[in-house]
């Protein structure tokens, strides 16, 4: 039996960027690549967390001689505190980027650059916030709603109305353990003003802070985030589309869109399929206009419209040195401020947008909700105009892709297993179908993978490895953010990824028409994979954290993982990280993240730098939990 | 405990039975006995298509057993499941084979089917195609009441399920007075659940014989009935674990289990279903298997289903007899002008069924009125060729021959159920205008049993017949514009492609040039497509240039070049549901032509099955080529090589059926009169000494020709 599928290896992924670095070499241009050997070795303190300068006595920096700062504090209250400074941080941009969308939603008109997509969802949405519907405008209907989520992030009482998602089991743990989320800025006040100088030394009642804030963002900003997006831009459905460098070409306008905010990108592909700017870039020589995405705008955008995907997080500055891009527009979060020196080795038009990620160098617009689309369409012709600059000499494409099938929010999850329920049996709309399988041993559990690639160890390698062999053991994974990025550059979402797959995962599969990793968006979607896993348990009937479902960040570097980190362990499911949250030199808070969180959550972290030791406790995890129920 | 390890405790039930058996057999007949399954190419098919192994002694079955043992692996993962599951569908062959170790006949004498023969696999091949038989089921173990089964069994066979039954349901079936018999697709396996070892054999057998899968290619075998095999298992409560462990075998080949069992049972989506209520369990198994029935409402008092097709109707339960041999009988297609047309309108000219004695003659004649757009006189044979199949599917109606040759038996239980002549009208105007609908705008039916206007309908019936047997003699392959190839098998056989001339016929009999040219003006984009014959390259073999490119295209690559009249130079490709196969036989430099129904040995050395299992799958062998019984008497017959007076030897009943035309062919080619009398046949000669010996006698042409190699 041939196996139709080639997966790209990360030899191969390394090759390609090993020749883009001839690239940057002969324009003398550096890449992060550089920036890590001048960064190494990284200061020991700060990778332990032991490292305080939240005052001008300071910094103070905790050592066997000198084992307090000048106010006292001890390494477990400086870890912590800079700990849940981090939570902070994370949960501030998942929820500031939410904030944006609401006010999108809040001017959204039929006449407007933003209309409603999905008017079902916007009624459900509605229905379980209260606003009226009945014999209403949807657009009124839609301004009201974006009132109701304005205040999720200032009300002065009450707590995440989304938090009643939750399992009933959840709910109340978090009101008897104190750490159902309040207001979002309010939780985030709180984190900096606890962490002030002078104020919480206390190492556990700071990770509780981090925990609630960081619910306020995965049942609170984040989720908004998503219901929000899903109603403006539609939910997402399944595409096929195509990821890796070689979906950028040569004989094409080629427009990049990076960062993490859709408001800014689904214009700009509007506008790339604006016909009269499709004859525009023809006249210029091109054959056409090809927009692809990078990082999370890119799976935002390819599950939305099956736009291709250049690459992860660390594949950035390799876009640019294909010497192909004739414009990089980048909206908020995980930009390299570095692009903006690097696109001046190259003819790149490297564009920033948002008042909120602001890049010497850059060529800035502010994008207006008002005027977005003729700000597309105008960024656009400036691309196309600068398609003549383009050098033949610097241009190097790798032809590296694979096709990827994209696309699985929760209700696409649940529409696909409706296919597979016997109606003599069975109803729709549940997950029974995938409880069945897990019950019966055909899965023996899923594994959400999310996070950024990191060079701290050797990039997307960890993401492979743990893919690979989570699959072979009929582990079914969801991805969102730079792990699914991984996984389709990887050759992972190809459907045909089933021949590298053990038989009952293959199985599955097959009958459910679906790739073994299940693409569910950017890393602000993994509210999506809390709604999965809370469902799961709700349809079976069992408590979250005893149901063989675990998050996974194998190479995560951003404090928006920390934040996630935090709020998937309070949902109840462990997280195994592959890389040591900075917190090392307090012996506490290694215990309270590992151990400590499970006498409040019911999970913890498990953490192990070498990724096949990691997988292999990974999979002894979920068969423990499997053991734990019966089956 | 849980699924995997109930599948793992059946596995090793069913091993251990098979080692006692297997230890019993060697010890009273050697490990040097032969172990052979009767009328099959395939040694021990399971084991074969598995393992690839070529099981021909008792001694190689052990052997073949301590492997079967290694696949039984007990890791908590599926794959561990199936091959576990495969394995004791394995075991389960090698308690069967050791039956056959001792006697070629041991269900002889009593209920039971046992092992199916290379032929019957071969059979399937056409109406699972069509999807005539959309699905199989096999029935494990007894219903929750008699009624029940009955009613299971007689819901599957009115859908056209093949049934299999296993076990205690068999009695029950027995009881309720169900007609078994593989012709009635209800075939009672075997009374122990290691009868799916038979079940399983034919299975892999379709995989080898229509898939062209290589022997030991374990993946290949299961993707092929997970994708093509549409077969689905009821087990019924209690079930144990050997059950569960042979259904685990089941699902891995892609064939879902229903039972009604929800004791220690885990419910797998697709799969494994628990269903309570046993009188869903039809409905519930088709959904899972994703079977579609086609249902045709056509108002009878009676069944309707291709599972009727092979109904015997003896003279004991006959009502009337419809013979035209001894009366003016016939049936035909007109195609008219629109208004001479009324649609649905059912004539009945003549007396009724229940004015005829009981159990004696009637005279009858369906004469069908078509009217279409789009149709041609060309499709009437077409259609009037299909009565046969659609009047047979009719519950307690038994039909064969054509034109004015009819015979038709109406059952005493269909007559009691209210059947007339009028239902002959009903079945063939909805199955005409459900079939053909592209071409078929109205359609009318007349009967007519007056025996007085008879006589002369008939008379003018056959100039209508002969009309057409002028145009069709006139039609030959280098008087036709064009070639259609037929790709319909493609769904079992991939790499298959017929190219279906005047001359030459589809080789499984079922597709004239006419019926291929009928399918593409029916359905433009369907298995028949236009194939052009503008560059020949050799007249001789029948090589052209459009026919080798339509055979690259529809094969996907795996042919490049095929003749058409030729079987030693890239001869054309088999499916596998060859009506015959035909062989060089180098003793004579002839041929020997063998059909499906023969099961006797061959001069060469060969019979049926062995030699049909040198082609098909879409695999071209030189010296071997499936084709159809009419292909016999055509004067491209192996044209390249010299035509029929190659033929050398045939089974008798071949000969008698293609006499006729065989010897006019003779004549006009060569001036030979009674040619086929110099055919050998099984009563004068089964080996090449016999059989030169009487080519000699009879002074065969072949013997004055040139050497073939």
């Amino acid at each position: 039996m041939n196996t139709p599928l080639k997966l790209t290896t990360i030899e191969e992924m390394e090759a390609d960027q090993a020749r883009l670095r001839e690239t940057a070499c002969s324009v003398c241009a550096e890449t992060y690549e550089d920036r890590v050997k001048a960064q190494t070795p990284h200061c020991k303190f700060g990778e332990d967390g032991v490292c305080c300068k939240n005052c001008s006595m300071g910094p103070c920096r905790i050592t066997p001689k000198a084992p307090r700062g000048i106010c006292g504090a001890d390494a477990h209250a400086i870890a912590a505190r800079n700990y849940v400074r981090s939570i902070a941080a994370g949960t501030s941009s998942h929820s500031d980027h939410a904030r944006e969308i609401l006010h999108v939603l809040k001017g959204a008109s039929r006449e407007g650059n933003y209309q409603i997509r999905d008017e079902i969802k916007l009624a459900r949405l509605a229905t379980e916030w209260g606003v009226p519907t009945e014999g209403r405008d949807i657009y009124d209907v839609a301004h009201d709603v974006a009132d109701v989520g304005l205040l999720e992030f200032g009300k002065p009482d009450g707590f995440q109305l989304f938090t009643k998602r939750a399992t009933e089991e959840r709910q109340e743990l978090w009101e008897k353990e104190d750490i159902k989320p309040r207001a979002i800025d309010r939780e985030v006040v709180t984190a900096m003003h606890m962490t002030h100088m002078g104020n919480s030394a206390d190492a556990e009642a700071l990770v509780r802070q981090g925990l609630r804030m960081s619910l306020a963002n995965g049942w609170g900003g984040s989720m908004i985030g998503t219901e929000i997006t899903d109603i403006l831009f539609g939910t997402p459905t399944v595409w096929t589309t195509e990821g890796n460098l070689g979906v950028l070409e040569a004989d094409y306008v080629n427009v990049v869109v990076h960062g993490h905010d859709p408001a800014f990108s689904e214009m700009l592909v509007t506008a790339c399929e604006d016909r009269e700017l499709i004859e525009y870039a023809r006249s210029k020589g091109a054959k056409g206009i090809n927009v692809v995405g990078l990082c999370c705008t890119a799976n935002e955008i390819a599950m939305r419209h099956g736009v291709r995907m250049a690459g992860n997080f660390l594949q950035q500055e390799n876009v640019v040195l294909t010497g192909a891009v004739e414009m990089m527009c980048v909206d908020i979060q995980c930009i390299f401020p570095a692009l903006a020196s690097l696109s001046k080795c190259f003819h790149t038009k490297f564009v920033t947008s948002s008042p909120i990620a602001r890049i010497p160098g850059s060529e800035y617009v502010e994008f207006k909700p008002e005027t977005a689309f003729q700000q597309a369409k105008d960024l656009v012709r400036e691309a196309i105009d600068n398609y003549e600059n383009r050098d033949p000499a610097k241009l190097y494409i790798p032809p590296t892709k694979q096709t990827a099938t994209v696309g699985y929010p929760t209700e696409q999850i649940i529409k696909h297993l409706d296919n597979v329920t016997n109606s003599h049996v069975e109803v729709i709309g549940t997950y029974r179908p995938v409880i069945d399988a897990i019950k019966a041993g055909v899965l023996r559990g899923a594994v959400a993978i999310v996070g950024c690639n990191n060079p701290r160890v050797r990039p997307d390698y960890s993401h492979m490895e743990i893919m690979k062999e989570l699959i072979a053991n009929d582990i079914l994974i969801v991805a969102t953010g730079c792990a699914a990025q991984m996984a389709t550059k990887a050759g992972l979402l190809n459907k045909d990824a089933k021949y590298v797959c053990g038989d009952g995962l293959r199985r599955v599969c097959e009958l459910v028409d679906i790739p073994p990793i299940l693409h569910m968006g950017a890393c602000v979607d993994i509210s999506r994979m809390m709604l999965l896993a809370t469902g799961i348990a709700k349809d079976w009937g069992v408590g979250i954290t005893q149901i063989p479902v675990v998050g996974c960040a194998p190479e995560w570097m951003s404090e928006k993982a920390v934040s996630i980190a935090n709020y998937v362990v309070s949902t109840g499911l462990d997280v195994y990280l592959g890389i040591e949250p900075q917190v090392k030199g307090s012996s506490q808070m290694m215990e309270i993240i590992t151990e400590g969180t499970r006498k409040i959550t019911g999970a913890g972290y498990i953490i192990n730098t070498d990724p096949h030791e990691l997988v292999k406790s990974i999979i002894d995890g979920i068969e423990a939990k499997r053991a734990a129920l019966g089956i | 405990m849980g699924l995997f390890d109930r599948v793992f405790r059946g596995s090793a039930e069913m091993y251990a039975k098979a080692e006692a058996e297997l230890t019993a057999a060697i010890s009273e007949l050697g490990e040097s006995a032969p172990m052979k399954m009767p009328d099959t190419a395939y040694f021990l098919s399971c084991i074969y298509a598995f393992l690839g192994k070529k099981v021909t002694t008792l001694g190689e079955l052990r052997d073949a057993l301590a492997e079967i043992q290694s696949k039984m692996t007990t890791n908590q993962r599926l794959k561990d499941v199936f091959t576990s599951g495969i394995g004791t569908a394995m075991a389960a062959e090698v308690i069967e084979a050791t039956k056959y170790a001792r006697t070629p006949t041991p269900y002889d004498g009593t209920d039971y089917h046992g092992h199916f023969s290379d032929a019957e696999v071969r059979e399937l091949g056409v109406p699972l195609v069509t999807r005539d038989i959309p699905g199989f089921v096999v029935i494990i173990d007894p219903a929750p009441t008699d009624e029940e089964a009955v009613a299971l069994i007689k819901g599957y066979q009115a859908r056209g399920i093949f049934v299999f039954l296993i076990g205690g349901v068999i009695d029950q079936a027995l009881r309720g007075g169900i007609s078994m018999g593989f012709p009635v697709r209800v075939v009672p396996v075997g009374p122990d659940i290691w009868a799916v070892g038979h079940i399983i054999s034919l299975v892999e057998r379709a995989a080898m014989i229509f898939g062209a899968v290589t022997p030991g290619d374990w993946e290949a075998f299961t993707e092929y009935s997970f994708h093509r095999i549409f077969a689905f298992v009821n087990a019924f409560s209690p079930v144990s674990d050997i059950t569960v462990a042979c259904g685990g075998g089941a699902i891995a080949m892609g064939f879902p289990v229903i039972t009604n069992d929800k004791d220690d049972m885990w419910a797998v989506p697709k799969s494994l279903i628990i269903q309570p209520d046993t009188t869903d369990f039809i409905e519930t198994s088709l959904e899972a298997r994703d079977i579609k029935i086609k249902v045709t409402n056509i108002d009878i008092p009676v069944a309707f289903s291709t599972a009727f097709e092979g109904e015997i109707i003896r003279k004991k339960d006959m009502r009337v007899d419809i013979n035209g041999a001894r009366q003016d009988c016939f049936e035909l297609v007109r195609s008219r002008a629109t208004q001479d047309v009324e649609d649905h309108k059912i004539i009945l000219d003549g007396p009724d069924i229940d004015k005829f004695p009981e159990g004696g003659a009637m005279n009858l004649a369906v004469i069908v009125d078509v009217y279409g757009k789009n149709m041609q006189s060309d499709f009437e044979p077409v259609f009037e060729r299909k009565f046969h199949s659609f009047l047979n599917c009719v519950e307690g109606i038994m039909h064969t021959g054509q034109r004015d040759i009819i015979r038709i038996r109406v059952s005493n239980a269909a007559f009691e159920a209210g059947f007339r002549a009028k239902h002959f009208g009903e079945v063939l105007y909805s199955k005409i205008k459900s079939e053909y609908e592209a071409v078929v705008d109205k359609c009318q039916v007349t009967i007519v049993t007056d025996a007085a206007k008879l006589k002369e309908l008939r008379a003018e019936a056959n100039i209508a017949y002969d009309k057409r047997d002028m145009r069709l003699q006139s039609m030959t392959d280098e008087t036709v514009e064009v070639f259609y190839n037929c790709i319909l098998c493609q769904s079992f056989s991939p790499s298959h492609v017929c190219i279906v001339t005047p001359e030459r016929l589809g080789l499984c009999g079922a597709v004239s040039w006419l019926d291929a040219k009928a399918t593409n003006e029916l359905d433009p984009n369907g298995p028949c497509q236009v194939v052009t014959k503008k560059r020949p390259i050799d007249e001789r073999t029948g090589a052209f240039e459009d026919v080798n490119e339509a055979v690259q295209k529809y094969s996907h690559g795996a042919l490049e070049q095929v003749t058409l009249y030729s079987i030693l130079e890239d001869p054309m490709t088999s499916c596998g549901c060859f009506e015959c196969i035909c062989g060089i036989e180098p003793a004579s430099n002839g041929v020997s032509i063998v059909n499906r129904e023969h099961t006797g040995i061959t001069p060469l050395g060969m019979t049926f099955s062995e030699m049909a299992s040198m082609t098909g799958g879409g695999v071209q062998t030189p010296g071997f080529m499936g084709h159809g019984k009419h292909f016999i008497a055509s004067k491209k017959f192996l044209k390249a090589e010299g035509g029929i007076a190659r033929i050398v030897w045939m089974p008798k009943a071949l000969k008698d059926t293609v006499r006729d035309r065989l010897n006019k062919t003779a004549k006009e080619l060569y001036g030979i009169d009674d040619f086929v009398d110099m055919i050998a046949d099984e009563e004068v000669a089964e080996d090449a000494e016999a059989l030169l010996e009487f080519l000699a006698e009879k002074g065969h042409p072949v013997l004055a020709m040139e050497p073939l190699f």
